[in-house]
């Protein structure tokens, strides 16, 4: 009897394992090859059978397989877009939420990921830059004003957002808080009651915005400036939606974060008496550093088709809103009503003169301060 | 497909032998002497040799590629780091080690002094409650803590709302602190120290006790005098244990704000700055051979013997009028580490449920974590077997290389392991790179030696006379291992398997870094809900986590 259960063990273990070492070459090939090669037989084979159809629905044939998608953001902001994009079209999307734009660099030789997602156009175009994304000429993105996408459309952005700070209504009033970044070298802001926040310097928001700062700037006046924060800032947290929440409930006074957080912390149920200054208004100043979430095509994508079809998708109307979706920030296509509705519009800001494109030169070199500063292991 | 291979030298070595005669026999006859000197005469089969090979190939190799990283990392990473940042987080992470490790010593041995020498009233069920809060991992400990301790925590919002409590001051408690993860830290691993040295104080001789009371010797005098240099070894044991893994924890150091070596390890690859982060982990790797060395240096310079043959039960003590203040320690310490988090967990897992937060993905990420680690522990299962068998049956200096290099990974944080395992697909296997075995072999690579303990425990009781009278009856080696040792030791295998399915279900660091795009994890799934503070969504996997770890629970109980 024993015997006969630890031979059976054996067996199912050794099945399991040869089907674990077979799975495993099916999907490396398939992933690499194959898939292609079917989708266009199958496309093929549609083409004939179907030839009358629409072409509509030759579209939502043709496409299956899966899309492997690497995104910055935070994943409440981007899984809804791709469930809707798997319900509608039956791709199987496989995300990676969080990932750091360099991973792509970094699997250059062995390309993962069909479609960059990121919160930050410096990174897509550094990605760019380093010849990592691949564009094409999706229908409608000329709803897209050209300075919101690369040269040959490698990465088109979809959302704006401008940095500001949020404040709590209750512990401190309008008059009494900074209006721009520059304010922030003063040391005061540590003595307001429970001090401020700002997000640690890995962070693609504080990344964006500590390149627009040296664009202005010069980097060393933007090093006093990250020594000045690090200093007085009461809470240095991994994201901005800690900020919001915190600022929320009056564990903090202010944080500087980007719009809209602010729009995301009044809809909440409590804890929502906030208020947003957009930073760097006043005549003299240099305008609220801006910055869009967009995407790009990763070059070599393993399933190419499928990533054509998803930016393609992005750029209807309605799906446009779809990438904005939770986090409620301001939609570049001017025809769009933003999905939070007292949003400011972009047009009546004063916004930095920097191309965003000039974030992605900066890219490297800003990463490289924020790591001498120590800002990037900072949290408290 | 190795051991095919394997096969297949072997065959073609033996005819090269009948045909080649080119060879000196001289030289031959040498080196199989050698051989045979190597191990006493009693070499094991090429394919046991093989695996056993292999294993330990597989065990060293990620942290081999991390030291080899580290040293052409460049001087640029080298001297930015060493600069300022390695001396800070040096601090950081020694000062939380040594405070973590002295209180959870500390609180380990005295609970394990009250609850095992001591009338204390029902100390049966305590031995067993104290242990409980091994089965909550520390960064769902640290979860639970913010709800409660957090700034916007319960404590927090009753000490505003409450009159008294306000006129005293704001609210005192900062739980991202150092005393923050000192404390939770603390909670969650003494049970390590505790269960050691229960097991060692019910061992103790009476005699050393009687012939110190006779001495006319107080009782704390006998503590500090008698009972506390026999623990000794137990105090050790268990502080290496607990120092090793304040080295190696990321999940509540992450979500309490603090940062240590593997805490800016995770960022710095999250960033994708390999270079520095080899060159932490090289730092880290020197800090956990120190540790391991100090304590073996420390361990070597005084001897314990306890005599055998006159062993005597140690005697309950009375505790007389201290009896209320015991009772209210051990079971404040109760409270605080086990009703407190449990508590918090159940209320935010029935607001989930009543939510729909247990919902078809939610069993999506329950059957990944079930498919990741019940592959882990079959993995082991099968490899451990092997290696307990070299090592047993065919003690030489090459078996015990190889059981020493399984430890490697064990004994490392796992961050550095999944640094290591990520280098490695991504340059050289990038067919297995982004799938979930990846993130398997990281857990064999980390937790091997657990199942490896335990089938150890059990060959250790089967005599080699049985193997001996297999093989006289006629079985070759590898049958004697199907027929006769694996069916005997089935149940510490087992034991063993558990073990390691239960670690791997724990596990976070690793599979954060290693997981493929769409493939995440329990685990993965409490430290990204509970970072955004979706607590309902949070708290379900949580439960489920503490429920599953309740399974060798019994077995450790059972084996200090």
């Amino acid at each position: 009897m024993r015997n006969l259960l630890s031979f059976s063990l054996l067996l199912i273990l050794s099945v399991f394992l040869l089907a674990a070492c077979g799975e495993n070459e099916n999907n490396a090939a398939t992933g690499n090859n194959n898939d292609v090669e079917n989708n266009d037989e199958a496309a093929n084979n549609n083409d004939a059978e179907n030839n009358e159809e629409t072409a509509n629905n030759q579209e939502e044939v043709e496409l299956d397989g899966e899309l492997i998608v690497y995104s910055a953001r935070n994943e409440t902001f981007v899984q809804a877009l791709l469930d809707k994009f798997s319900e509608e079209t039956g791709v199987e999307v496989r995300a990676l939420h969080e990932a750091d734009p360099l991973q792509i660099q970094e699997e250059a030789g062995n390309v993962q990921a069909d479609v960059f997602i990121s919160n930050d156009l410096g990174a897509l175009e550094y990605l760019n830059q380093q010849e990592l994304l691949e564009g094409f000429d999706p229908a409608n993105v000329d709803s897209i004003d050209e300075q919101f996408r690369a040269d040959n459309n490698e990465w088109i952005a979809i959302s704006a957002r401008a940095r500001g700070f949020i404040y709590n209504k209750d512990m401190i009033s309008e008059d009494e808080m900074p209006t721009k970044m520059e304010d922030l070298f003063d040391s005061e802001w540590a003595d307001v009651e429970n001090g401020y926040a700002i997000t640690r310097g890995g962070n693609g928001g504080m990344i964006g915005n500590i390149s627009a700062l040296r664009y202005e700037w010069g980097d060393e006046r933007t090093s006093e400036w990250i020594a000045a924060i690090q200093d007085n800032a009461a809470g240095i947290f991994e994201g901005h939606g800690d900020i919001r929440r915190a600022v929320g409930a009056g564990e903090h006074a202010f944080g500087l974060v980007n719009n809209y957080y602010y729009h995301q912390q009044l809809e909440e149920p409590n804890d929502n008496n906030v208020g947003f200054i957009y930073a760097d208004q006043g005549e003299d100043d240099m305008g609220a550093i801006a910055n869009a979430a967009g995407l790009g095509m990763v070059s070599g994508a393993p399933n190419e088709d499928n990533a054509r079809a998803f930016i393609e998708w992005v750029l209807e109307e309605e799906n446009q809103l779809a990438f904005v979706g939770e986090s409620l920030e301001v939609p570049i296509n001017p025809e769009l009503e933003p999905p939070y509705e007292q949003a400011v519009p972009f047009s009546e800001l004063k916004v930095q003169d920097m191309p965003l494109k000039e974030l992605g030169n900066y890219f490297e070199d800003t990463r490289a301060l924020i790591e001498d500063s120590g800002l990037d292991l900072e949290l408290r | 497909m190795n051991q095919d291979k394997g096969r297949q030298n072997k065959l073609n070595n033996d005819s090269h032998a009948k045909v080649g005669d080119g060879k000196s026999p001289a030289i031959l006859r040498f080196i199989n002497r050698k051989w045979m000197e190597i191990w006493k005469g009693n070499p094991p089969g090429t394919v046991l040799l093989l695996i056993g090979l292999i294993v330990a190939f597989i065990m060293s190799v990620p942290i081999v590629y991390v030291i080899w990283r580290s040293l052409f990392a460049g001087a640029n990473s080298w001297m930015r780091l060493l600069g300022d940042r390695i001396p800070q987080l040096l601090w950081n992470t020694l000062s939380l080690t040594a405070a973590v490790t002295f209180s959870a010593v500390v609180i380990g041995i005295s609970l394990a002094w009250i609850v095992v020498r001591t009338d204390l009233p029902g100390k049966k069920m305590w031995q067993w409650m104290m242990a409980l809060p091994l089965v909550i991992p520390p960064y769902v400990g640290a979860v639970t803590y913010i709800i409660v301790f957090g700034p916007s925590g319960w404590f927090a919002r009753f000490w505003r709302e409450s009159q008294w409590l306000s006129a005293i001051g704001d609210y005192p408690l900062n739980i991202y602190s150092f005393w923050g993860v000192f404390f939770v830290l603390t909670m969650f691993t003494y049970p390590y120290v505790f269960l050691i040295a229960s097991a060692s104080l019910r061992k103790m001789n009476r005699n050393f006790e009687e012939v110190a009371r006779s001495q006319g010797m107080t009782t704390s005098q006998i503590f500090f005098k008698v009972n506390l240099p026999l623990l000794r070894p137990a105090i050790g044991a268990g502080a290496i244990l607990i120092s090793l893994y304040v080295l190696s924890d990321f999940g509540a150091i992450a979500m309490l704000r603090y940062v240590t070596f593997t805490a800016a390890i995770y960022y710095q690859r999250a960033g994708f700055d390999i270079p520095s982060a080899s060159v932490l982990s090289l730092v880290l790797i020197l800090l956990t051979i120190l540790i391991l060395w100090l304590e073996s240096y420390t361990r070597k310079k005084n001897k314990f013997y306890q005599t055998s043959n006159t062993f005597k039960e140690p005697d309950t003590l009375s505790l007389g009028k201290w009896k209320p203040w015991a009772l209210l320690f051990v079971s404040a310490v109760f409270m605080v580490a086990v009703v407190l988090p449990i508590s918090v967990l159940i209320y935010w897992t029935v607001i989930g449920a009543g939510m729909g937060a247990i919902d078809a993905r939610f069993i999506g990420f329950a059957w990944n974590s079930i498919k990741v680690s019940g592959l882990a522990a079959i993995l082991c299962m099968a490899l451990a077997t092997p290696i307990i068998y070299l090592k047993s049956r065919h003690p030489s200096v090459i078996s015990q290389t190889i059981d020493k290099l399984s430890y490697a990974g064990y004994a490392l944080p796992g961050v550095i392991v999944a640094l290591g395992m990520v280098f490695i697909f991504n340059n050289h296997i990038p067919s297995l790179y982004n799938t979930f075995y990846m993130i398997a072999i990281a857990f064999v690579v980390r937790f091997l030696p657990q199942a490896m303990q335990s089938g150890e425990a059990s060959l250790s009781l089967v005599s080699p006379r049985m193997d001996e009278a297999a093989r006289s009856l006629g079985y070759p080696a590898w049958k004697v291992m199907i027929k006769v040792i694996i069916p005997t030791i089935m149940p510490g295998i087992l034991a063993g398997g558990a073990l390691v399915f239960v670690s791997s279900i724990k596990e976070l660091p690793a599979t954060l870094m290693l997981r493929p795009p769409g493939f995440d994890t329990l685990a993965v799934r409490v430290y990204y809900e509970a970072s955004e503070a979706i607590y309902h969504q949070a708290a379900p996997g949580a439960l489920l986590i503490v429920l599953v770890s309740i399974i060798p629970l019994h077995y450790l109980l059972r084996k200090y």
